[in-house]
């Protein structure tokens, strides 16, 4: 081996601290066990192992594929993890060689197999003063024996393409071919009390004054903010005390500091003997007390500004830790959801009619404070909780290794949403129509006449005279309406537009009516992918396992029903508009035939309230994208479009852009859905679609789940779908390889052209 | 950056527009291309044959046209004799397999003529030999023979697969 080189360093072997070998965090902890510091005692796989790994696995080209796909300014961060979800998958599944294999087997020479260690990332650059990118790549602990060493150290060297690198990857200069990192491997040390430290206050460095957290056990608790520590602000140079804030735990403040005098002391001397060591101030975590003070980790105070620290802390919310999914899952499953759900009830029970303009003015704030305020439950808690699915791939792949990283998906089939329910009514509904032809004959010519004025309760009526069994369609179709459609889609009621379902419902009949083709591959059972995840983990971590799968399940359905009941409080709040709007237009003091919407309720509220205001118009509000007005400068057209292949199979169709909640209505069996994103109140749409293009992207996405369950091609995450795509055009979704073609397949070739 | 799993209820001021970002037109990026690189593949046929052959080219400034030149003893001649129909391949490849994805390529496809000596083949072998002046007395023998081709279509590829097409002298 070239010995300037080396592929393993020693903590303690004297002068190795070149950062671009060992990484920040290697370097710092290693200059520090020489200089007398108590570290834990350990190793470091240099850069020179990552670098051999990926070129003798091939992992580089691998790498420059993926991150090459698409400009990662244009992907949303649901890509971006997909991203790193593939690359996470390729690391894993790539062996270490021998040589590797011996390297660590020498490192580990110096620990007894039983001994829990620690297996930490050390990424060239992580540290450096002034940026600190904490948090980006992964540490694992606990790790116990030569394979699961070999596995961390996998993991670990992935992590330097996690989500959070990638998004930070100008600011890194992530470069598939240039980019490395080192690994830490160290004896596990938790002592009671542990903590954070400051030689000096990063909110204004030049005070003389140093900070201290600890809490009660290991400090990664503190690092995940899972425990709120108790801090103290002491004179750096006397050592004085000058505050002591003592942390919220248990839901109680506690009397007694967690640390002494002494202890204060010890970490304080320790701060500042680093300093002098390094010659800058540094940020340290530690563990244990005054006699046996153990350094974690020391790098530079960064003192990031708002902006940065406002996107890390957005960003680490959308990831939260398992503890924090815990108290999510019960807080939105158990508290939130069923408040939400009964906000609706109460809000769909309420008769408007009786209430006077005072009172109606009253409802309407009501239901748009409610709206506010649920919309930002959904980002405070909804979203984050999202991730309970995506923790469940990571922990099936890393359990797994399996070969498709979306195989767990298997694990989330059959899972009793909303939308499902709502589409088996719909699905129940279109049989009854594919099993009468004089009913489906009746509604269509109802469809034809009254062609985008259907009037319901007129239409039932005349069904029923005209056709026999239309009873039975009839008040299904009510049921639905009732139960499904009290949501707003494009700022509109669908429960007001029974026109769009109805010919949904006529679609939907005929491919009812006819055979269908094979049936999709669902692949394996869920029962068979459980068992195969708890195999995988052994009997010791079963009840943690179940619980993932749990906690995603849990996860992957109420990300599709909070949405739906959002909008059925949007729907709600139209609805009491839309009674406000009769009234002003009966006293004749609303003009125009605008319908109001979220953007009306001040100006609807203030007309109810005082009628002394006049006349009131409504704006119209923009429902078009500004980006649909665009077109491609002259002579040019898309030929392929490159998007993520989210449902494997081909199809060639005629485009069928779905904008708003006309397209909905115009949708045809056979053609090729469109649209920005399918939303859980178009999903029933999915079955007419003979392929499915998105805007938007990830393999997690509604429209991608559907699609793969239903058999159906998806490409998504296609730049501008919606708008580069126009209603028929002929295109060949290939959700095989992710490309949209546009044009028939045989192209118009040059043949006919003449010569100038 | 786009928000993650954005709402699918009303809140426009939550989200980000949608392509944000624009993507530098088609036929600017041909004419980078174009501009970049000396050399193109120039594909021929002849009685069921395909054939294909490295070419020195220059463009006129509005892309319609693309000149090259070939002794006549060649097989290129011969073959451009018979069937006017060619396309040309330029691309940026460099010589390493991991760079798939910074690939980009345009293929041209159009109708040759070759140009008789005068004035429209001083002309035209002036805007070769501007590009490339290494080959003014090859030009200027009497046993090669210049051609120019009518562009119909361009084809860009990137990214492996991104597919996009500009016919140029189009107006809207």
């Amino acid at each position: 081996m070239d010995s300037g080189h080396p592929l393993l360093i020693q903590l303690d072997a004297p002068g190795h601290w070149d950062e671009q070998l060992v990484g920040g965090k290697a370097a710092k902890l290693a200059q520090l066990t020489c200089a007398g510091f108590e570290v834990p005692r350990g190793f470091c796989l240099t850069t020179r192992a990552y670098q051999a790994f990926v070129q003798n696995a091939g992992i580089t080209a691998a790498l420059r594929m993926e991150l090459g796909r698409k400009s990662m300014d244009d992907m949303r961060w649901e890509e971006i993890w997909d991203a790193a979800l593939r690359i996470r998958a390729t690391f894993l599944a790539q062996p270490l060689d021998g040589v590797l294999r011996e390297t660590i087997a020498q490192g580990l020479a110096g620990f007894d197999a039983s001994t829990p260690l620690a297996v930490r990332s050390s990424a060239v650059g992580e540290d450096a003063a002034g940026r600190s990118f904490a948090g980006l790549h992964e540490s694992i602990i606990g790790v116990r024996g030569q394979q699961a060493v070999e596995d961390a150290v996998r993991l670990v060297w992935a992590s330097l393409w996690s989500d959070a690198a990638l998004l930070y990857r100008k600011e890194l200069g992530l470069d598939a071919a240039n980019s490395r990192m080192a690994v830490l491997v160290q004896k596990m040390v938790d002592a009671d009390r542990s903590g954070v430290a400051f030689a000096r206050d990063p909110r204004d460095m030049r005070k003389e004054r140093a900070l201290i957290e600890s809490v009660p056990g290991p400090c990664r608790l503190l690092v995940d903010g899972l425990v709120d520590p108790d801090r103290w602000e002491l004179d750096r140079r006397t050592g004085r005390i000058i505050t002591w804030l003592p942390g919220q735990r248990d839901n109680a403040q506690h009397d007694a500091p967690l640390l002494e005098p002494r202890d204060l002391e010890q970490i304080l001397d320790t701060l500042l003997s680093v300093e002098q060591l390094f010659g800058w101030s540094p940020d340290m975590e530690w563990t244990g007390q005054s006699d046996s003070l153990t350094v974690l980790q020391a790098r530079p105070i960064t003192t990031a500004g708002p902006e940065q620290d406002e996107k890390r802390a957005w960003f680490l919310s959308l990831r939260p830790g398992d503890a924090r999914l815990r108290v999510l899952r019960k807080r939105v499953a158990e508290q939130l959801i069923p408040e939400l759900e009964s906000v609706g009830q109460v809000f769909a029970a309420e008769q408007l009619d009786l209430l006077d303009h005072r009172q109606l003015a009253g409802a309407i704030e009501q239901r748009s404070a409610a709206l506010a305020k649920w919309k930002k439950i959904y980002w405070d808690d909804f979203i984050p909780f999202a991730h309970g699915v995506r923790r469940l791939a990571i922990y099936y792949n890393d359990a797994v290794q399996a070969e498709d990283p979306y195989e767990f998906v298997g694990l989330l089939r059959s899972q009793p949403l909303v939308a499902t329910q709502r589409n088996e009514a719909i699905g129940q509904l279109a049989e009854k129509l594919a099993a009468n032809d004089t009913l489906r004959s009746a509604l269509e010519r109802l469809l034809a006449e009254f062609a985008g004025s259907i009037d319901w309760p007129a239409s039932r009526d005349m069904l029923m005279n005209n056709a026999d069994g239309a009873e039975d369609f009839v008040r299904g179709f009510d049921d639905l309406k009732e139960r499904f459609f009290d949501i707003a889609y494009d700022q509109e009621r669908l429960y007001d537009q029974p026109e769009v379902m109805l010919r949904n419902l006529i679609e939907l009949s005929r491919t009812r009516s006819q055979s269908h083709g094979d049936e999709p591959v669902m692949g394996d059972t869920v029962v068979a992918l459980e068992q195969r995840l708890l195999e995988a983990v052994g009997p010791e971590r079963r009840a943690e396992a179940l619980e993932v799968i749990e906690t995603g399940r849990v996860s992957w359905k109420l990300r599709d029903d909070d949405n739906l009941l959002v909008a059925r409080l949007e729907s709600q709040l139209l609805r009491a508009l839309d009674e406000a709007a009769r009234r002003l237009r009966m006293l004749g003091r609303l003009t125009g035939d605008e319908r109001p919407n979220a953007a009306h309720v001040e100006a609807m509220v203030r007309a109810l309230r005082e009628p002394s205001t006049g006349q009131i118009t409504l704006e119209a509000t923009a429902r078009i994208p500004a980006a649909a007005l665009s077109s491609a400068p002259s002579g040019e057209a898309p030929r392929q479009l490159i998007g993520q292949p989210a449902s494997p199979g081909a199809a060639t169709g005629t485009v069928r852009c779905v904008h708003g909640r006309h397209d909905l209505g115009r949708f045809r069996q056979g053609e090729v859905l469109v649209c920005d994103a399918i939303q859980p109140t178009m999903t029933h749409l999915v079955p007419l679609a003979s392929a499915i293009v998105e805007r938007r992207g990830g393999m997690l996405i509604h429209g991608a789940i559907i699609a793969r369950e239903l058999g159906i091609p998806c490409v998504n995450g296609v730049r501008d779908a919606a708008e580069i795509l126009k209603n028929g055009d002929l295109v060949t979704v290939d959700g095989h390889l992710g490309i949209v073609t546009v044009g028939a397949a045989e192209f118009d070739l040059e043949l006919g052209v003449t010569r100038r | 950056m786009k928000n993650p799993d954005e709402p699918f209820f009303c809140d426009k001021d939550a989200e980000d527009s949608p392509g944000a970002t624009g993507t530098p037109a088609v036929r600017n990026r041909i004419q980078q291309l174009a501009d970049q690189q000396p050399y193109a593949v120039l594909c021929i046929q002849g009685e069921g044959q395909p054939y294909g052959a490295l070419v020195a080219f220059a463009f006129s400034e509005d892309l319609q046209h693309a000149v090259f030149v070939t002794p006549v003893a060649t097989r290129k001649y011969r073959l451009l004799s018979e069937c006017d129909h060619v396309a040309l391949v330029i691309d940026n490849r460099p010589n390493k397999a991991d760079e798939l994805m910074e690939i980009e390529a345009v293929t041209v496809t159009g109708r040759s003529q070759m140009i008789e000596r005068g004035p429209e083949f001083d002309k035209w072998a002036g805007l070769l030999v501007t590009r490339h002046p290494y080959l003014k007395t090859f030009v200027k023998a009497a046993t090669c023979a210049l051609f120019r081709v009518d562009v119909v279509r361009f084809l860009h590829v990137a990214r492996f697969q991104e597919v996009n097409q500009w016919i140029p002298g189009t107006h809207s």
